[in-house]
C-alpha cells in the first residue's frame, strides 16, 4: 500500500502542471466573464425598455396602445413630429433604438375594418442579443392589442357569443403520459424544464469522460516520451499498480478538472439561460408524473457515470500503451472522443427509439452511450435499461482492464506502437 | 566465487530478427562484468531481460536463486537497472525523484533517509537537488539517474551505457563512481561499446556480437590470449576472425 501510495502521489504531482493550473483557472475567469456581460445585456434586454413613439392619430385607441407599452416595461417618449420622415431622420441623430408610428386615422380605419398598418422601426447599431429582442417584444404588444380589439368589436357585433369561441371554435386539452401516470399540462413546458434540470449531465459527463482519459492517456505517453517507463517496470511494485494508480490520479485529476470547467459554464451559461418555465409553473405536472430526481436516481447515475469513467480509462490505458510520444496519444485520443462525442450528440437530438436498428445497435454497442441515456430513462422510469447499461458497461470495463493488465505485464507495453494505424514492433 | 547472477541459453528474437542466440554468463557477488560489442549485437536486449523488462524466448535466468521467469518480483526487489535512454520525471525535483525512487525499496522511515542521503551524495548534484528535473543538463540528469541506481545499494546493478552521450569529464565522474560502489559489495552488470571505459572498470568481460557471445575472461586474460595491447583491438581481432570464420 505505501508503494502504490508513493506511487499514486507522484502520478498526481506529475499531472497538477502550472500550465494545468494556469489553464483551468483562464477558462474560470473567462467564462465567468462572458457569462457576466451576456446576464448583463440579458438585464438591459428585460429591464426598462425605451421606445419612441410617434403618435399622429392621437385616439382612444392609440392611448390604448400606450399604456399596453407602458404596462410591458416600456419607457415611452413621446416625438413631436409632422410626419413619420422627421422622426426617423430624429431617430437616427438621436440613436434611438425603436420607433413606433401610429398613422393619422388609424382609430377610424380600425372601425371601418380598413385598418391602416403601425409602423416599427428598429435601429441596427449591432447584430447583439439585445437588438433583436425589443423589435420582438413590439410585436408581441401588437399581437396582444390585436387580440383586445377584435374581442372588443366581436362583442359589440354579437354580444350573446363569447369572442373567444368565435375565434377559437375548436378547444383541447393536452395530456401527457409517462408509464402509468397521466398528467394535464403542456410538453413543450415539461420538456423545458426537464431539459433545464438534465441539461448540465451530459456536459459534465462528456467532460469528465474526455478529460480523463486524456489525463491518463498523457501519463502513459509521457512516461515513454521522457524514458521513464522502463525504470518504472523494473521497480519492485505489481504492475497492476502502475496502470491503477495512473487510472485513479488521471480520473481524479480529470474530475477535479472537469468540475472547475463545469463551474465557468455555469457561469457562462447562466447569462443566457431565460424562458424556460420554473418549478411553480410545471411543478403540479412534474410532480404526478413522477418526473423527480429521487435519491434512487442519483445513485444509479452515479454508478452508470463511474462505469463509464472506469471505461474511458481502461481504453485511454491501452491507447496510451499504444503510443510512442505525446503526439502520437493526442492522435490514440480521437478515437475514445469520438466514441464519447456520438453517444453525447445523438442523445441531446435525437431519440433513440427512432434510430434504425443497424445504428441502434452501433449506438448501444457503445458503453458511453449508457450514461447519456440513464438520466432520461430513470426520469421515465425505465429502469432495466439503467441496469443493463451498467451490466455492459461493468462487463466492458473488465476487458478492458484485462486487456490493459495483460499489456503491461508483458514485453507488449514497450515493444508495441502505434503508428499511423499501424501496429509496429520494435 | 559466489555467483548471483546465471544466464543460461539465452535467446529472443524480434519477429524474424535473431536479438540472441543463446547466451551463457556467469556474475560473480562484488565484480563488474561488462558485455561488449557493437550497436545491435544484442547487449541491450540481454540486459533488458534480465532486468525482467522483456521475457525470453529460450533459456533461464537464475538470480540470487529466483527463477526470472517465474519470481520476477523477487529480482526486481534485489536489481537496480539503468536503461541507456533514461530519463526522470521533469516535473519532480532531484531530491523529490530520488525519494519517491528510493520509497519503493526502504523498508522504514530510517532507511528512506539513508537511501536518499546516499543519493544526495552519488549524485554530486548539491543545491541543484532542489530544482525541477526539467530544468538539468543531460550529464546531470545522467548522474541523478546513476545516483538513483546505486543509492539503494542493490545487489545487482544494471548498467546499460552509463556514460552514453556524456562528455568526458561527466564520463570520468561516472565511472569513478561506479568504481567506487563495487568496493562496498554491490555487483554491476554493465554494457558499452566504449572499449576504454571497460578496461578501466571491469573485472570481466563478455564480447558478444550478432547475438551470440565469442569470448568471455579478464581483460588481461584477453590481451594475452589475443597478444594485444588494448581491448579494443581484442575485440577487432575477435570479430575480424569471426567474420572471416
Amino acid at each position: 500500500m505505501k508503494k502504490f501510495l508513493n506511487l499514486l502521489k507522484k502520478e498526481i504531482k506529475e499531472l497538477v502542471t502550472f500550465q494545468l493550473i494556469a489553464s483551468l483557472l483562464f477558462t474560470l475567469v473567462l467564462f465567468y466573464f462572458i457569462g457576466n456581460i451576456a446576464r448583463s445585456e440579458m438585464g438591459k434586454v428585460q429591464g426598462v425598455k425605451h421606445i419612441s413613439v410617434l403618435d399622429l392619430d392621437q385616439s382612444d385607441l392609440s392611448g390604448e396602445i400606450l399604456r399596453n407599452l407602458a404596462f410591458a416595461n416600456f419607457k415611452i417618449d413621446l416625438l413631436e413630429a409632422n410626419n413619420k420622415e422627421i422622426a426617423i431622420e430624429k431617430m437616427r441623430r438621436q440613436n434611438i433604438p425603436l420607433l413606433l408610428v401610429i398613422p393619422d386615422g388609424f382609430a377610424g380605419s380600425v372601425s371601418s375594418f380598413r385598418p391602416k398598418e403601425i409602423e416599427t422601426y428598429v435601429l441596427v447599431r449591432s447584430f447583439s442579443m439585445g437588438s433583436s429582442i425589443n423589435s420582438e417584444l413590439v410585436n408581441q404588444i401588437i399581437v396582444s392589442i390585436n387580440s383586445y380589439l377584435s374581442d372588443s368589436i366581436l362583442k359589440n357585433k354579437i354580444p350573446d357569443i363569447n369572442p373567444s369561441v368565435l375565434k377559437n371554435p375548436i378547444k383541447n386539452k393536452s395530456f401527457i403520459l409517462v408509464k402509468d401516470k397521466i398528467a394535464e399540462g403542456s410538453i413543450r413546458d415539461v420538456n423545458n424544464f426537464v431539459t433545464s434540470q438534465t441539461i448540465f449531465i451530459p456536459i459534465i459527463l462528456m467532460m469528465i469522460l474526455v478529460y480523463s482519459s486524456q489525463m491518463v492517456l498523457s501519463a502513459i505517453a509521457m512516461e515513454k516520451q521522457d524514458k521513464t517507463l522502463e525504470t518504472l517496470l523494473t521497480v519492485p511494485i505489481s504492475r497492476n499498480h502502475i496502470v491503477i494508480a495512473k487510472m485513479l490520479a488521471s480520473g481524479l485529476i480529470g474530475l477535479i478538472s472537469a468540475g472547475i470547467y463545469m463551474v465557468g459554464f455555469r457561469f457562462y451559461m447562466g447569462g443566457f439561460m431565460g424562458n424556460i418555465p420554473t418549478e411553480g409553473q410545471v411543478g403540479d405536472v412534474i410532480e404526478k408524473l413522477g418526473l423527480r430526481f429521487t435519491p434512487n436516481t442519483y445513485i444509479f447515475l452515479g454508478i452508470s457515470l463511474f462505469l463509464a469513467i472506469l471505461c474511458a480509462l481502461a481504453l485511454a490505458t491501452i491507447l496510451g500503451v499504444l503510443s510512442e510520444d505525446l503526439k502520437s496519444a493526442q492522435s490514440a485520443s480521437f478515437p475514445l472522443v469520438f466514441l464519447v462525442l456520438i453517444p453525447y450528440f445523438l442523445t441531446m437530438l435525437s431519440d433513440m427509439n427512432t434510430l434504425s436498428l443497424p445504428l441502434k445497435i452501433i449506438v448501444l454497442a457503445i458503453p458511453f452511450t449508457y450514461p447519456f441515456l440513464s438520466a432520461q430513462n430513470l426520469m421515465l422510469g425505465n429502469y432495466s435499461m439503467v441496469l443493463y447499461g451498467i451490466l455492459y458497461m461493468l462487463v466492458v470495463f473488465m476487458v478492458l482492464v484485462f486487456i490493459a493488465g495483460r499489456i503491461f505485464s508483458t514485453d507488449k507495453v514497450l515493444t508495441m506502437k502505434l503508428r499511423f494505424g499501424r501496429r509496429v514492433i520494435r | 566465487m559466489d555467483v548471483i547472477l546465471r544466464v543460461k541459453n539465452l535467446k529472443k528474437s524480434y519477429g524474424k530478427i535473431f536479438a540472441l542466440k543463446g547466451i551463457d554468463f556467469d556474475v560473480f557477488k562484488g565484480e563488474i562484468f561488462a558485455l561488449i560489442g557493437p550497436n545491435g549485437a544484442g547487449k541491450s536486449t540481454a540486459l533488458r531481460i534480465i532486468a525482467t523488462l522483456l521475457s525470453a524466448d529460450e533459456g533461464t535466468i537464475e538470480f540470487m536463486g529466483y527463477d526470472a521467469r517465474r519470481e520476477p518480483e523477487r529480482v526486481r526487489e534485489n536489481i537496480s537497472y539503468l536503461p541507456e535512454e533514461a530519463g526522470a520525471y521533469r516535473n519532480l525535483t532531484g531530491i523529490d525523484y530520488l525519494r519517491f525512487m528510493a520509497n519503493f525499496y526502504a523498508r522504514d522511515e530510517r532507511e528512506l533517509e539513508e537511501f536518499v542521503k546516499r543519493g544526495e551524495e552519488i549524485s554530486g548534484l548539491g543545491v541543484r537537488l532542489k530544482d525541477k528535473v526539467g530544468s538539468y543538463s543531460k550529464g546531470m540528469v545522467r548522474k541523478l539517474l546513476l545516483a538513483r541506481t546505486l543509492m539503494i545499494k542493490p545487489k545487482l546493478a544494471i548498467l546499460d551505457e552509463p556514460t552514453s552521450g556524456l562528455d568526458v569529464i561527466n564520463s570520468l565522474e561516472i565511472r569513478e563512481i561506479i568504481k567506487d560502489f563495487v568496493k562496498e559489495g554491490v555487483s554491476v552488470l554493465l554494457s558499452s561499446h566504449n572499449m576504454l571505459e571497460i578496461e578501466f572498470l571491469s573485472d570481466r568481460v563478455a564480447i558478444i556480437d550478432n547475438g551470440r557471445i565469442l569470448e568471455t575472461g579478464t581483460p588481461e586474460e584477453l590481451k594475452d590470449k589475443y597478444s594485444s595491447k588494448n581491448l579494443e583491438e581484442v575485440f577487432r581481432r575477435i570479430v575480424t576472425y569471426e567474420k572471416v570464420s
